[in-house]
């Protein structure tokens, strides 16, 4: 356990000076990467020794006697520990040459500090052990993250989106008190060792609200609307921790609360993966509508989020069910998503993150031909592509493999299980298509082809520290995908601390199968790369002419003559119209002398829609008629703090 | 029997009543002048017998309550050159009225509290409130911001009293405590007042109004 806080106070501490250091502007970023990256350092080593000797370590603080803040650190916080640290390990390596901007040194400094208490909060979410400690940790996190979203403040778009994240999470956190505060007002202990032990109907209640308030952090459809704009207006290191990590605190508050409720009703495991299905499916489909790299991203990571509670769906039901193999396929399953997602999304980020830093843009559709000027970028962003889509041989598909494994045992089983087991496998399979699609187009239009734009012309990929991070994330991703034993158990060790592995035994054969498919899937892949060795070899001498990609023998190609993202989607858009709405303006050709005409689209997301006809419209109106309340005059507003002293002194 | 400190407390009550009627803000800074002098002295009566150290604090007290502020609030109108009038928003009358309630309910409330007075004190606890809720009502019935800046000192009395009526040992550090905070709160008053002094060359506090959104 003191290694855990030394690895957070070195953190912060490396956090806190960057602030004293603002004027040096290359020694402050020195000093903060290297305090972040230390102290992350340690943290995972521990973790990962915590993780594989599972014994719970505890400790607690006193504060003013009658509140404590206690924390413990058991296989599941270990799990979730890894993840934070090492993509907070890595993030802090890749600010150090992504934030370039020596003019804005403060800000650069107020963000570090910022991003250090985001790391340092978030591992106290996941190992805090009463309420007070939990919802502590998790405010800290809320508005770290906010600050750094905000880091451009001066864009107004960027302000909204901070605006709407603050608001999200708030609620969020509004759902998880009032959770909370059902645990206490039954239990009267602020601990969480004996929440099993309240009334089943208040579970259900504690469940659900639980589940809205982890579920707005996560980024689970319909409370996922700020994620698309709150990840793109951070920098793109902290998006990468953001959405690697920090929305995985939602999953680690779903299965804690899970676990801790000691639940027995199917109702629940049902409730979790339509969520997963709905959040899936939706976010893949508007991933596929953006055009805008991060705002893609940020979809996509509502739809990992929907294959996460999906598999944990699957693992509940098959508890209650009493199918242990399907309990632990699923568990196992989720969980290891949890940490692939956390690795490919991360990669992915930061290697959008050197894009947009070196051609200035964010939209796609102006790139083009990257791969010829970015190469580590460029392939480290396809091993993240393939990773994300569930391919073998690398990381995602493992996970995926073991959802898919869970939801088959399960149609075994009655009714509606059956049902919802095959459900699952069918959307896992239309969200493993449909994110192949998405990341063909990004990585066609984007990286391949020819620069549609002289930003994406003359481009170079320098900065070692960037770099360095995609090759190690990239590389993780491959070693899961290839060695899934250790993983798996890392896993089920989480899962046997929480009591939720129960036959670890049986999931051997499952690890053996998904390990020999990757396997085969590599050796398909060092064929591949032999063959163009080979041709490397054997055209050696020879002259090769060389021309544009999609050249296709014309003798004036220009770059317009590719697919755009929106035109290479619009096939497979078009079948989810009623989902996804697609806002277009188009200003038709007409008469013999048109004028010029003009094109946009813009896919619409269904829950931002209706969020603003059900919900906002009629607050503000409701708002707008108290406006008389605010009138301005001083001695009013003294008139009612005075009425609400008398009224809470005689009535409360 | 009357208790002594009973008899200075309704000296207290006299002076609210006095600021509700006083019309000019000289008047007003005598009245919270005497009242602060009054509400420092008696703490040392009730209680553990006097002493040296209670000696001490009341008379630090009664310097800065009783005479460093009031009198830096008449040098400070004195030279800024504001307008003596305390600009009422309910009458004087209607206030004296109100001030008559005010201490009938105070009372009546002062018994629910069921705060055990400490000897027989019996005034102390309704005293409090009103000298609490009196300096609300001048905050909100008066429009000239130093009336206003009156009647937060005068609820800062009430807390003081409160505070007496609760404790007897701890008091002193309670009542640094809060006079502290009133050092603060006065002078951010005094810089607010000057920004509103040169915004709208007066210290009407009604012109705060075109401010609002």
């Amino acid at each position: 356990m003191n290694h855990f806080f030394l690895a957070i106070l070195i953190i912060a501490s490396g956090g806190a000076l960057t602030l004293i250091l603002q004027k040096q502007f290359t020694f402050m970023k020195a000093v903060g990467v290297l305090g972040i990256s230390t102290g992350c350092l340690i943290g995972l080593i521990d973790a990962l020794f915590k993780l594989f000797n599972p014994v719970s370590h505890h400790l607690s603080f006193n504060y003013l006697n009658s509140l404590s803040l206690t924390f413990q650190i058991d296989g599941l916080s270990a799990f979730f520990l890894v993840a934070i640290f090492a993509v907070s390990l890595l993030a802090s390596i890749f600010s150090f040459h992504y934030m370039s901007k020596p003019e804005k040194s403060l800000r650069t400094a107020v963000n570090y500090l910022f991003f250090s208490l985001l790391i340092a909060s978030m591992a106290l979410v996941v190992t805090a052990s009463n309420i007070l400690a939990f919802m502590l940790s998790w405010e800290i996190m809320s508005l770290s993250s906010f600050f750094l979203v905000i880091y451009d403040y001066q864009s107004p778009e960027n302000r909204r989106a901070g605006y709407l994240y603050f608001i999200f999470s708030h609620v969020g956190a509004m759902f998880i008190f009032a959770a909370f505060g059902l645990i206490y007002g039954y239990t009267g202990s602020l601990g969480f060792n004996i929440t099993a032990e309240i009334p089943e109907t208040v579970k259900i209640l504690v469940f659900i609200f639980s589940f809205i308030g982890f579920g707005s952090k996560a980024g689970v459809f319909p409370f996922h609307i700020w994620l698309p704009h709150a990840h793109p207006a951070a920098p793109s290191h902290i998006s990468a921790v953001m959405s690697g990590v920090m929305i995985k605190t939602g999953i680690y508050g779903i299965l804690r609360i899970y676990t801790l409720l000691d639940l027995s009703t199917p109702l629940f495991g049902q409730i979790v993966v339509i969520a997963g299905m709905v959040s899936g499916i939706l976010g893949i489909v508007y991933a596929l509508g953006q055009n805008d790299l991060k705002r893609l991203l940020a979809y996509c990571s509502v739809e990992n989020i929907g294959i996460i509670l999906i598999g944990l769906g699957i693992g509940m039901i098959g508890v209650s069910s009493g199918n242990p193999s399907m309990a632990v396929l699923g568990f196992t399953g989720g969980l290891l998503h949890v940490l692939n997602h956390s690795i490919f999304k991360s990669l992915l980020f930061m290697g959008a993150g050197i894009v947009i830093q070196k051609t200035g843009s964010r939209s796609i559709n102006v790139l083009g031909g990257l791969l010829k000027s970015m190469k580590i970028t460029g392939t480290t962003f396809i091993i993240g592509s393939i990773a994300i889509s569930g391919l073998p041989p690398f990381n995602g598909f493992v996970s995926e493999f073991f959802i898919y494994l869970g939801g088959f045992q399960g149609v075994a089983l009655d009714k509606a299980s059956f049902v919802l087991s095959i459900l699952a496998i069918v959307s896992l399979a239309v969200i493993g298509g449909l994110a192949l699609a998405c990341f063909t187009k990004v990585v066609g239009v984007a990286f391949q082809g020819e620069p549609r734009s002289n930003a994406a012309a003359d481009v170079d990929e320098k900065g070692p520290s960037m770099l360095l991070p995609l090759i190690i994330l990239s590389g993780a991703c491959l070693v899961i995908g290839v060695l899934p034993g250790v993983f798996i158990n890392m896993a089920v060790n989480a899962l046997s601390s929480v009591g939720l592995a129960f036959t670890p035994d049986t999931i051997e054969p499952f690890t053996k199968i998904t390990g020999n498919i990757s396997m085969a899937a590599l050796i398909f892949f060092i064929f591949l790369l032999s063959v163009l060795a080979l041709r490397t070899i054997l055209y050696k001498g020879k002259t090769i002419s060389r021309s544009g990609t999609w050249g296709c023998g014309f003798t004036q190609p220009t770059v317009k003559m590719q697919y755009t993202g929106t035109s290479y989607a619009s096939f497979i858009l078009e079948f989810f119209k009623p989902i996804a709405p697609n806002h277009e303006v188009l200003k038709s050709v007409q008469g013999r002398f048109p004028e010029k005409t003009k094109y946009s689209s813009r896919i619409n997301d269904i829950a931002e829609l209706h969020m603003e006809n059900v919900i906002v419209r009629p607050v503000l109106w409701l708002f707008d008629k108290l406006r008389w309340i605010q009138h301005g005059d001083i001695h009013l507003y003294i008139g009612y703090i005075l009425l609400a002293i008398i009224v809470l002194l005689f009535f409360v | 029997m009357i208790h002594p400190v009973d008899t200075l407390l309704s000296l207290v009550l006299l002076s609210i009543l006095f600021s509700f009627g006083s019309s000019r803000l000289p008047g007003l800074i005598k009245a919270l002048a005497f009242q602060g002098i009054i509400v420092s002295v008696v703490p040392l009566f009730i209680g553990h017998g006097v002493t040296g150290e209670g000696v001490l604090f009341t008379s630090v007290t009664l310097i800065i309550r009783g005479i460093a502020i009031p009198l830096c609030i008449y040098l400070a109108i004195k030279k800024v050159g504001i307008k003596r009038e305390v600009e009422p928003i309910i009458g004087y009358n209607a206030s004296m009225l109100i001030g008559l309630f005010l201490i009938l309910a105070s009372i009546f409330a002062g018994k629910k509290f069921n705060i055990n007075a400490i000897g027989d004190v019996s005034l102390l606890v309704p005293t409090a409130i009103t000298v609490l809720i009196g300096g609300i009502y001048l905050l909100i019935a008066r429009r000239n911001a130093i009336a206003m800046v009156l009647g937060y000192i005068m609820m800062e009395n009430g807390i003081y009293l409160v505070g007496t009526s609760f404790s007897v040992r701890v008091r002193h550090i309670v009542e640094f405590g809060i006079l502290l905070d009133v050092l603060a709160g006065v002078m951010i008053m005094a810089v607010i007042l000057q920004n509103i002094k040169q915004e709208f060359d007066d210290v009407d506090t009604a012109l705060l109004r075109t401010l609002k959104e």
